[in-house]
């Protein structure tokens, strides 16, 4: 009896929402778009790159800058300090996992501070005793981070530690870590600080960026939206804490470039691009996708407009493209690093051993896969999936040309490249 | 049944083609579901409940610390930490409520800030002045986890710990008997809170900012976020930065981490089904029904469901002492960590974007 009940007021509730949502065409759309508006964007990244649309809206015709300069009463809004420690924290770490002298207290205490929560052992003092710090930012968006991915780069301290450094000079071999030409292997074959690097290019920089920065989690946080759209800012900044996420967002790719107003926001000649996202980005554009650098950039800076003019559902179309293009960017090389491994184990490598070091790149970028986002908030990729791929990689010595050819094969078809 | 389904929402239709109604079809759906029914549900069948329980546990507390005080054997320790042990448990289930007088007297901080800080107990033990509200550096002075340090901690063996309550003038078993009095008087103030107000808060039943249904869902999220998946598991697992075994709760007694999770889960899980905690657990409308309401289908409430049950299944496979655990195979607390994480990313995204209410709190992200 109570169930007939109770199905009636579905139906009752069911017809009522279905009257709602199609009444629902006016122009409060804005308030509730916080969570659907990601299907809603039909729009693609070709027709959404000039600024016509801004103009639509006849209250303020925000004119969109050409370079990544925001300011307010003549001073800047900009701010990401806080990505720019922990990138530069980066290069210390990955010169102590090329090194044979750190200890795993060391290293942890580089990659997760101390017991107090603050960063250190780093030789640029700067980066010392900040709240700044690589391992609170790994695997640790809300919309993917994991706590066991995150584990596992834990755990390759305690095997580099363990396994690389007591072995630095004896000979790899199948089941025994140790040295081959420049690099150094576990007993499977895995160089341990390109797992670990090319990992945190999708853990650390692309989940950052695309799961949290410039995802409503963030950007709509507590009050963040009436903030920006009442101006109010964040304490005594001069940033809304909008304005501030976003940018958060662009300095985890953007964090180390010292100029970023030139050449779309890459490194200018001779400048570093450091041992993440930015690296591998650059890459894409020289190498395989011409075009991308001004792509993303250009969204960054319209997204960014966008919340200084209060246009949220523009906001999401920019924050759309940076997603995948940044995604497509990091299958790129996972693609391109199975590719070359493909033909060394197919025959083209005198020792197989020389596929280890570009096949241990190829390793991270799949595990980094997990942290893309299809511009749905989906990654390409399932964690399920790309656990079953690192299975598969588990030992290089015994691992087959045609495992890595599949693999390859299925990430170049999904992103389209 | 079909064809009237069709024509009344035809006719809702063309009714809205006039527009401006919007108004009028909110009250509409605001009606069809009580929500202040279902807050009736919640304050008197958890809310004031849980109280109640945790008060009445307190007191037997407090009973079993005056036969320790007057005979300080063994038997009258164990018989003090059985009691202890329970009233910490029915802890689990008031934790989350922190809302009017909880809220603005920082009753849960006070009862359960962990680890506790041993310097300041120690010290506090001294002071003939001590005032326990001073401010916030006597959270971790005070509550559960100060009792944990005091029955479990202050040394080694047992009878050493009985000995040290009766050196030094008895100090460790006077500075007891004032954290157990505290938390007694600061239940008992947020309980007559709730009995005095609880007709005004079940009256508060709009969507809006100030609302106890905004409130309560957010503090509800809030603990499950943070109560019960970073402070119990993720940060003694060192799921952002170092582990710290130190950090689990109930450090002291070593073996009681476990239980208190379990019960802290089960007491979300009776929140969200409406279950009561007493007169044989009477289940009434609650979030579960408000969601399965406003969802088209049961969809996301059975995922949230399937979520404390396999965060339920997780947890079951774990030893007593998260200590141990911690220190040497904290994956397993990670594991746990990662599903709860996944009931938080239904509660706090999908829920919550449902009933159309926004998250209070920020997302602190440290930069």
């Amino acid at each position: 009896m109570k169930n007939n009940k109770f199905k009636l007021h579905y139906l009752f509730m069911l017809i009522l929402v279905c009257t709602l949502i199609s009444c629902d065409n006016d122009d409060d759309d804005d308030i509730i778009i916080t969570t659907g508006t990601v299907e809603q964007t039909t729009t693609t990244s070709e027709d959404t790159t000039s600024d016509d649309d801004s103009s639509i809206d006849d209250d303020t015709a925000t004119v969109i800058p050409e370079t990544y300069v925001f300011e307010r009463n003549g001073e800047s809004t900009l701010s990401y300090s806080g990505q720019t420690t922990r990138l530069n924290q980066s290069n210390e770490l990955y010169s102590a996992l090329n090194d044979n002298v750190a200890s795993l207290a060391d290293l942890n205490l580089m990659f997760q501070g101390d017991d107090s929560g603050s960063s250190g052992g780093f030789s640029d003092e700067t980066l010392n005793g900040t709240s700044k710090i690589i391992g609170s930012k790994t695997s640790a968006s809300t919309l993917r981070g994991d706590a066991l991915t995150k584990a596992q780069f834990v755990q390759w301290l305690t095997d580099y530690t363990t396994d690389i450094i007591p072995n630095w000079v004896s000979d790899a071999s199948e089941g025994n870590a140790g040295q081959y030409g420049n690099y150094h292997f576990t007993a499977n074959g895995h160089e341990i600080d390109q797992l670990f690097f090319k990992g945190l290019i999708g853990a650390f920089c692309l989940d950052q960026i695309v799961n949290n920065y410039i995802h409503p989690n963030q950007l709509d946080s507590g009050t963040r939206t009436e903030d920006n759209t009442n101006e109010l800012l964040s304490g005594d900044n001069n940033y809304t804490d909008m304005e501030h996420k976003w940018d958060e967002g662009f300095g985890y790719l953007y964090g180390q470039i010292a100029d970023v107003t030139l050449n779309n926001g890459l490194p200018a000649d001779g400048e570093s691009s450091g041992n993440l996202l930015m690296k591998y980005f650059k890459k894409v554009e020289e190498n395989y996708d011409p075009g991308i650098a001004k792509r993303v950039y250009d969204a960054f800076i319209a997204g960014r407009s966008a919340i200084v003019s209060k246009d949220y559902v523009e906001r999401e179309v920019q924050a759309k493209i940076i997603k995948q293009e940044l995604s497509k960017a990091v299958g790129q090389y996972a693609v391109h690093y199975l590719s070359s491994a493909y033909e060394n184990y197919n025959g083209g490598a005198d020792d197989i051993r020389d596929a280890f070091h570009g096949l241990s790149e190829g390793y991270g970028f799949v595990l980094s896969l997990q942290f893309t986002n299809d511009g749905n908030d989906e990654p390409y990729f399932t964690k399920e999936e790309v656990d079953a791929y690192l299975l598969q990689l588990e030992n290089f010595y015994t691992l087959e040309a045609n495992t890595i050819l599949e693999m390859h094969d299925e990430i170049k078809s999904r992103f389209g490249i | 049944m079909k064809k009237i389904f069709a024509i009344i929402l035809i006719s809702f239709l063309l009714s809205c083609s006039t527009d401006s109604e919007s108004e009028s079809n909110n009250l509409l759906l605001e009606e069809s579901f009580d929500r202040q029914a279902m807050l009736v549900n919640l304050t008197e069948n958890i809310i004031v409940p849980s109280l109640t329980i945790l008060d009445s546990k307190l007191s037997d507390l407090r009973n079993k610390l005056d036969v320790f005080t007057s005979d300080t054997s063994l038997a009258s320790l164990l018989s003090l930490r059985t009691s202890f042990v329970d009233a910490y448990k029915s802890w689990q289930y008031v934790e989350m409520f922190n809302i009017g007088k909880a809220e603005e007297i920082y009753y849960a901080q006070k009862m359960n800030v962990y680890p506790s800080n041993v310097d300041r107990i120690d010290s506090n033990t001294y002071k003939s002045d001590l005032d326990l509200d001073a401010g916030r550096n006597e959270f971790s002075a005070q509550g559960f986890p100060a009792v944990d340090f005091l029955l479990y901690g202050i040394a080694e063996s047992d009878s050493e710990i009985i000995s040290k309550f009766t050196e030094e003038n008895g100090r460790y078993l006077s500075y007891l008997n004032t954290v157990i009095d505290k938390m007694i008087s600061n239940t008992t103030l947020v309980l007559n809170d709730w009995m005095d107000n609880k007709t005004e808060f079940v009256n508060s039943f709009d969507n809006n900012a100030a609302s106890s249904l905004n409130m309560l869902v957010n503090d509800y999220v809030y603990y499950y976020e943070k109560g019960l998946r970073t402070n119990k598991f993720g940060i003694p697992a060192g799921r952002w930065a170092l582990k710290r075994s130190q950090n689990v709760e109930a450090f002291y007694a070593k073996t009681l981490s476990k239980t208190l999770a379990t019960e802290a889960l089960k007491a979300c899980r009776n929140f969200f089904t409406g279950t009561g905690l007493v007169s044989n657990q009477i289940q009434g409308d609650s979030f579960k029904t408000y969601l399965e309401f406003l969802e088209e289908s049961n969809e996301i409430s059975n995922e949230i469901l399937n979520s404390f049950d396999n965060s339920q299944a997780k947890m079951e496979l774990l030893q007593d002492n998260f200590y141990h655990i911690v220190e040497n195979d904290n994956i397993k607390l990670l594991e746990v960590f990662q599903k709860l994480q996944e009931g938080v990313i239904l509660l706090k995204t999908d829920m919550i974007s449902i009933m159309d209410i926004s998250v209070d709190y920020m997302d602190a992200d440290g930069d």
